[in-house]
């Protein structure tokens, strides 16, 4: 692997961040702007306690972004208030079940500090979903695709809703049925994750997905999904995520098989090779070994390397090579076509490049 | 609404205000909004950061402060207690 | 400290073509990078007092006026706003290449600096207290500003406001005056000596000119200022002067309306600009002559 960007090497051993001069303070908060990393990287410093070892310039940037970070969390927290009080009155979507960004600030995860995101992200059952667009719509929550098009795509194949977003408060809800739509070649059941979801202890009315689901649901989000310009970040909620509850007795020894259970192996082999090399995560050997099987053969892997570790990298010009662009591009077709199969990909692709853009203008 | 309904203001506010010749500004700290408030509001508001109470206390609180008549005094209360409670100020505590 | 116009024209070039310029304008150091010469020049007749730094020094926004690749660089060229590999602005004609820097540094402190409650108004201090007007675009704000700037007030900024929540004191960022149509000809006639830059004519804008900002203004680019009066402004052609109080929360509604991150700063935007409301005296402003406004400005009482 080429010499780590800054932000990446500040990220697996923040003791960096002392000797850092004021130029690579400057780097710094380029690469983590770029990165939409600064909060975490601001959580991370006083984590540690060295928010007095800044100098004065780009302190002063970690106040601009401590600002941002507070608001945010009040935001989330009053947002995903007022839907559970919206569903209040629908059967089966009690407790509300939390993803992704939602969860983590609402459970008080390590892998929320810091971390700002657009959308709340809920799973319902499939069953439900009727009943709980209405329940939104009837408390001001709108649909905001109007294409014709993306609204069947959506229902049809996707393993959500079409994002909703509040009139009033301008927020956005995206209402998931599963982690993956139809379309995509591995089929993890959401009843069973609905079954192993866990209460959040201080927050009456909410849940999370299980330690080990969370885990494989953040590695499908980053190894399935097109667009890396979060790549990093998403990494490192997988980082988070595996340090808070790696010291959970049998977490690790459970894991394979769960991931066996899902579908899943092959994005968690993923998950623990990248973030383990990128980010320096503990992984236990046994389980990357248990994860064996589930690895691409030794071509594939080499190609995969060279894409996820270019495109993992902070989307900034002093992070990329002659080769990021195209890596970036491979990932996303790739991304993509895990989700849809080629010939859908092709009309989807089609229509998102030509038909949308000519309607709306 | 009950007359003995017992009301609270709702945990995490902390009524942030000002007040100013007779209009009174208000920080919600659950919705992140500011508010423009009338005095009565904000009596009510700082009679519930002392203690939950019930909706005739508070009526009374409106009455010791202000020029009501009684057949205006319930609208008023329940007026009030209608719209802090649609903001997020305040909320009814279970029985 | 060494400044723009320390360098030899061929030395400020080669910096903006190559590694950028690092320019402070009080609290805030820039890097600017282009090949345009617009740019150019703009800078080296209306940055020429403030300080400058070293390569290698911190810069708070990197930013580029840059040819776009392909045609447009050679056929009725184009430039773009880069912020650091970003492109956050459609292309503007070459021609409007300083306009888009100066407003481009505007955007980037008004989305970014969100440990000041930004205020989108002018601001400017004499005998230690400020006036801060906020208006929205046409209202003559920056007329106003360019004025007084050249009767004795200080320059804090002509379009931010920046209030520090720790101690409520407003934070220089003297950059040129930007001017716009009618009024460019109004400061050219009102203020002797003035030093503008060549009017664009055809932006979003009208056409549009700068202001050099005044030494002594960039000199003091530190000092921070108490506020005093708040005074939203209207020109109104042969409008009587008038200066009409307004009532405190209503004033502060009216603010937080003009402000840029008031929402973002949550509890501590609240306190800021609430202490702010108390500290000064809000007015209504009328005017349709400039002595007169000077003069109304120059008898503002300090608020009790």
């Amino acid at each position: 692997m080429k010499r780590l960007p800054i932000l990446v090497a500040v990220l697996r051993d923040p003791d960096l961040l002392p000797g850092l001069r004021l130029a690579d303070w400057d780097l710094l908060l380029r690469q983590s702007t770029s990165a939409n990393l600064s909060p975490t990287l601001l959580a991370l410093i006083e984590e540690h306690g060295l928010l007095d070892t800044v100098p004065a310039q780009p302190r002063a940037h970690l106040d601009w972004v401590r600002a941002l970070a507070t608001r945010h969390r009040q935001a989330v927290g009053f947002e995903v208030e007022c839907i559970q009080a919206a569903l209040a009155r629908v059967d089966g979507v009690a407790p509300l079940l939390l993803l992704k960004g939602a969860a983590y600030a609402m459970a008080g995860l390590r892998a929320g500090a810091g971390r700002l995101f657009g959308d709340i992200d809920i799973m319902v059952p499939q069953a439900r979903l009727d009943d709980v667009e209405s329940a939104l719509m009837l408390h001001g929550w709108a649909s905001s695709q109007t294409d014709a098009y993306d609204q069947r795509y959506y229902r049809q194949w996707m393993h959500e809703l079409p994002p909703m977003q509040h009139v009033r408060r301008q927020s956005s809800i995206d209402v998931h049925h599963a982690i993956l739509p139809q379309t995509a070649p591995v089929h993890p059941d959401p009843a069973l994750l609905r079954a192993a979801a866990v209460p959040i202890a201080h927050a009456p009315g909410l849940a999370t997905l299980a330690p080990a689901d969370m885990v494989l649901h953040s590695a499908v989000h980053l190894f399935f999904d097109g667009e890396f310009d979060k790549g990093l970040r998403d990494l490192l909620d997988l980082h988070f995520l595996f340090r808070e509850f790696g010291v959970h007795a049998g977490f690790w020894e459970a894991l394979p098989a769960r991931a066996r259970a899902l579908e899943l192996e092959r994005p968690l082999f993923y998950a623990l090779r990248y973030s383990r090399r990128l980010l320096g995560t503990p992984v236990p050997d046994a389980v990357l070994d248990a994860l064996a099987e589930a690895a691409p053969n030794r071509g594939l892997l080499a190609v995969m390397d060279a894409l996820f570790e270019r495109a993992l990298l902070p989307m900034h010009a002093s992070c990329s090579d002659a080769f990021t662009g195209t890596a970036r591009f491979a990932l996303y077709v790739r991304g993509n076509w895990l989700r849809m199969p080629p010939l859908m990909l092709a009309r989807h692709l089609f229509h998102k490049a030509f038909l949308s853009r000519k309607q709306s203008s | 609404m009950a007359a003995s309904e017992t009301w609270r203001l709702r945990p995490g506010q902390t009524l942030q205000y000002r007040q100013w010749d007779g209009e009174c500004i208000l920080y919600n700290d659950l919705s992140g909004d500011t508010h423009l408030l009338g005095d009565g509001a904000i009596e009510l508001l700082l009679a519930l950061r002392r203690g939950p109470a019930t909706r005739a206390a508070l009526a009374a609180v409106l009455q010791a402060e202000f020029d009501l008549a009684p057949a205006e005094l319930d609208l008023e209360t329940d007026t009030l207690l209608h719209d802090l409670q649609h903001l997020n100020l305040i909320d009814t505590l279970a029985c | 400290m060494l400044t723009v116009a320390s360098l030899s024209r061929r030395q400020l070039e080669t910096r903006l073509a190559g590694p950028g310029l690092l320019v402070q304008t009080g609290a805030f150091v820039s890097r600017i990078r282009s090949p345009i010469r617009h740019v150019a020049d703009g800078i080296a007749l209306l940055y020429g007092d403030y300080p400058i730094h070293g390569a290698d020094g911190f810069a708070d926004f990197h930013v580029g006026l840059q040819y776009p690749g392909g045609l447009r660089r050679w056929y009725q060229p184009q430039v773009n706003f880069d912020l650091d590999g970003q492109l956050p602005f459609e292309p503007l004609p070459e021609a409007h290449a300083f306009p888009m820097l100066e407003w481009g540094l505007n955007w980037c402190i008004s989305t970014r600096a969100h440990a000041y409650l930004m205020i989108h108004a002018a601001v400017v201090e004499r005998g230690g207290l400020a006036a801060i007007l906020p208006a929205p675009p046409g209202s003559g704000k920056s007329t106003l500003c360019a004025a007084l700037v050249n009767r004795g007030w200080r320059l804090l900024s002509d379009e931010l406001a920046l209030f520090r929540p720790e101690d409520g004191l407003l934070v220089p960022v003297p950059r040129p005056v930007s001017l716009k149509n009618r009024s460019i000809d109004v400061i050219r006639g009102y203020v002797a000596d003035a030093v503008l830059s060549r009017p664009v004519s055809n932006t979003t804008k009208g056409t549009v000119a700068h202001l050099k900002a005044p030494a002594d203004s960039v000199a003091r680019a530190h000092e921070t200022a108490r506020p005093a009066w708040i005074v939203f402004p209207k020109y109104e052609a042969g409008a009587a002067t008038s200066l009409t109080p307004i009532p405190r929360a209503r004033a502060f509604f009216r603010v937080a309306d003009n402000a840029f991150n008031y929402s973002h700063m949550g509890a501590r935007g609240f306190a800021t600009l609430a202490g702010a409301i108390e500290g000064c005296t809000s007015y209504d402003f009328r005017y349709s002559n400039l002595d007169e406004a000077m003069a109304l400005f120059a008898a503002l009482e300090a608020p009790r």
